[in-house]
């Protein structure tokens, strides 16, 4: 169960949003993590998942008031999105959400970037970045489902930076965090916004996120580890 | 059927009007009995009257559905036109007492199919829902005190001896292809005495006698007035009603069971591009189907769970939930409720969804039910009732209604909208409190005059459908009424 270390995470770092802990949440999540669940199930149900995460993304957004007329002849005091924002995968597991991302936001501009372990030095390595031009305009989703130890997250958030994206303009979405993952990057990159669905307890020797799920990319896409 | 047409809306005049109280109760179904001998012409009265009242949801009901089924030996004699079928004894009369029972509430029920050639029941039944008036026919109709009992009127149709052995015969002999000296004997045998011994001493539980049955068409004439003078009565001003009540009423607090979205600035984001009346169709469709998805994971989040523990593929364990009742079905309140089954699909692959047609009369603004189905398993099932607004709250308490004379237990649904008035909120919880209710927003205000949820967004359905009426779309200002 969510305990006190998500608790404990989320108290420490403000910046760190966790989804509302609904039974419904916990029964998602449940379906996900078990061994059992065949990929079907495993898709449908971390679509949902993300979607809601995508959800509480975009409302991390800032607004400006807007005042509306409705059909009724009625004002209504409302609020206008501000700023222009875009989409950044960390393949391959961050491309599972981007499905998500236009779900709720047609047409929306998505950057890649490749990021792979080097066996030799266990050191993350750029292999790939294809980012939309303007993107230091932008307010960044960057996507993946998983926050281990933070290493490939730390490398592509500071590709990134390096393509002139503003720190405070970045928003994390993933699925599941070690708590390990989550200091790293709050550690390196204070004024970036994490949005996830759960916290684990932490990682195993494998460096797996424990309970976790497995390897999030190797069950939605059909491929052995 | 009379047609109503108003702007670009057409309607056959069936709806059928409230049949319940805006504290949700339901008013008593009328009953009618009409009893008389085999052939005195009590199918052909039924029916004058039904066609005369001229109102939609009248159902007649034959006592022949509730024939015993035989035993192997009784259905023998009966091919030997040796069975006494016009004995009291013949028919089920707790079966019919409690089926006219349910009637009388307001239930949906299953009418057994009896099967004449084989004298048992068959398995298949004949579901019966939303009749405002029951009329109830056959020999032993005023028979039975029980039965009796739930009448609200009784009649019974006196024909002469002569002429209805003359009309059975003709029946039996030209229509049925059964051979005379059969129909007589049997004639002599069983319906002639069952007649004087136990059919013709009921016209004492009568209110009204016809004599000569059909041809008597004064008596009918009268009968079908004194009906419709009850049912007039009953009628209920219902929209204008729960309008009425002042916001001041409807406080929001203290209703354990409405759950309404935490107002982030994305939501409003969300209700800002929906409320605008420039917004496109193609936005509106899309932000509101959003919206929706919203609405619908918080309403899941209402079904019980129950803990559960998975081992995930490190081989770790994980104290996890699972959604206990698996049976789960979505019903929509057409037309807008519709608007959300692709939202609903979205989170429930799969899932079964029924649909009720409920549409405010033209001309009193009154709510209307004109169509109904359901899935099978419906009252086994938690209920996702989906309607995109709520105004008054009629549409609501209507749909809510059915689904209770469904046997849908009141706690098994969850109301889900996108948008409510706090008079709709306050009409169902006052009448329905185990019932569940998520909106993603609560508006402050709902116009006396004409009903509109204020500041509100206009009419749901023609928006999202694009059916503006033609002088809407040309920019006045005149959504039509919503429910």
């Amino acid at each position: 169960m969510t305990g006190a270390k998500a608790l404990e995470i989320t108290q420490k770092y403000p910046q760190v949003h966790l989804l509302e802990q609904t039974q419904q949440l916990k029964a998602l999540l449940t379906i996900i993590r078990d061994q059992n669940t065949n990929r079907g199930d495993f898709i449908f149900y971390s679509d949902r998942i993300i979607r809601l995460l995508v959800e509480e993304g975009l409302n991390h957004l800032p607004v400006v008031d807007n005042v509306i007329e409705t059909p009724t002849g009625s004002k209504y005091n409302g609020v206008d999105f501000l700023g222009k924002i875009c989409g950044v995968s960390i393949m391959r597991a961050g491309e599972a959400m981007e499905q998500g991302l236009r779900d709720c936001c047609r047409s929306v501009r998505i950057g890649k970037i490749l990021i792979q372990r080097d066996e030799e030095t266990a050191e993350a390595k750029l292999y790939y970045a294809k980012l939309p031009s303007d993107i230091s305009s932008r307010y960044v989703l960057l996507l993946d489902p998983m926050l281990a130890t933070g290493g490939s997250a730390i490398r592509a958030i500071q590709v990134l930076l390096d393509h002139g994206v503003e720190e405070d303009r970045i928003l994390f979405l993933n699925l599941l965090c070690a708590p390990e993952g989550v200091a790293a990057v709050v550690l390196n990159f204070p004024k970036l916004q994490i949005v996830t669905s759960d916290i684990d307890d932490g990682l195993d020797e494998h460096r797996f996120i424990t309970p976790g799920l497995g390897d999030f990319g190797c069950r939605y896409f059909g491929t052995d580890d | 059927m009379g047609m109503l047409r108003k702007n670009n809306l057409l309607l056959t005049a069936s709806g059928r009007p409230p049949w319940y109280t805006s504290k949700g109760k339901n008013l008593d179904v009328f009953i009618v009995g009409v009893a008389g001998g085999s052939a005195s012409g009590k199918t052909s009265v039924a029916e004058v009257i039904l066609k005369s009242l001229n109102v939609p949801w009248v159902v007649i009901l034959s006592m022949d559905s509730f024939y015993k089924p035989l035993t192997p030996e009784q259905s023998a004699r009966a091919f030997r036109n040796e069975h006494d079928f016009d004995h009291p004894n013949s028919f089920d009369y707790e079966l019919l007492f409690k089926t006219l029972q349910a009637l009388k509430q307001g239930e949906k029920v299953d009418i057994p199919i009896y099967d004449f050639k084989t004298h048992s029941r068959t398995n298949r039944t004949q579901r019966v829902y939303g009749a405002n008036v029951v009329i109830f026919e056959g020999i032993f109709a005023l028979y039975d005190p029980a039965v009796l009992s739930l009448m609200d009127m009784k009649i019974f149709v006196d024909a002469d001896g002569d002429v209805r052995l003359a009309r059975r015969l003709q029946r039996d002999v030209s229509e049925r292809g059964r051979d005379l000296a059969g129909v007589l004997a049997q004639y002599q045998r069983f319906v002639k005495p069952s007649y004087e011994t136990y059919i013709h001493p009921t016209m004492r539980n009568a209110d009204v006698i016809v004599p000569r049955g059909l041809a008597n068409q004064r008596a009918i004439h009268l009968i079908t007035q004194m009906i419709t003078k009850q049912l007039r009565e009953s009628y209920l001003n219902f929209r204008w009603e729960l309008a009425r009540v002042p916001c001041s009423e409807c406080a929001l607090t203290d209703k354990p069971n409405l759950t309404v979205l935490p107002a982030t600035n994305q939501l409003k984001g969300l209700h800002t591009i929906i409320r605008n009346r420039d917004t496109s169709r193609h936005d509106f469709i899309f932000y509101s189907e959003r919206l929706c998805t919203l609405v619908v994971e918080r309403g899941l989040s209402l079904l019980p769970f129950t803990d559960v523990t998975v081992t995930t593929p490190t081989g770790a364990p994980y104290a996890g939930q699972r959604l206990q009742s698996p049976r789960l079905c979505g019903v929509s309140i057409l037309r807008a409720g519709s608007t959300m089954e692709s939202g609903l699909r979205k989170v429930c692959k799969d899932i079964a969804v029924g649909k009720i047609l409920i549409q405010s009369d033209p001309v009193t603004g009154e709510p209307k039910l004109h169509y109904c189905k359901f899935p099978r398993d419906l009252a086994t099932s938690y209920v996702l009732l989906m309607d995109a607004l709520v105004g008054t709250g009629a549409a609501a308490l209507m749909a809510i209604r059915v689904l209770l004379d469904h046997r849908v237990p009141e706690d098994h649904i969850i109301f889900l909208n996108l948008l409510a008035a706090p008079q709709g909120i306050h009409a169902v919880t006052k009448a329905f409190p185990q019932v569940r209710i998520v909106s993603s927003m609560v508006d402050p205000h709902l116009s006396v005059d004409k009903l509109y949820i204020e500041p509100g967004l206009g009419n749901f359905g023609d928006r999202y459908f694009g059916t503006e009426p033609a002088e809407s779309a040309t920019g006045s200002n005149t959504p039509t009424v919503l429910a």
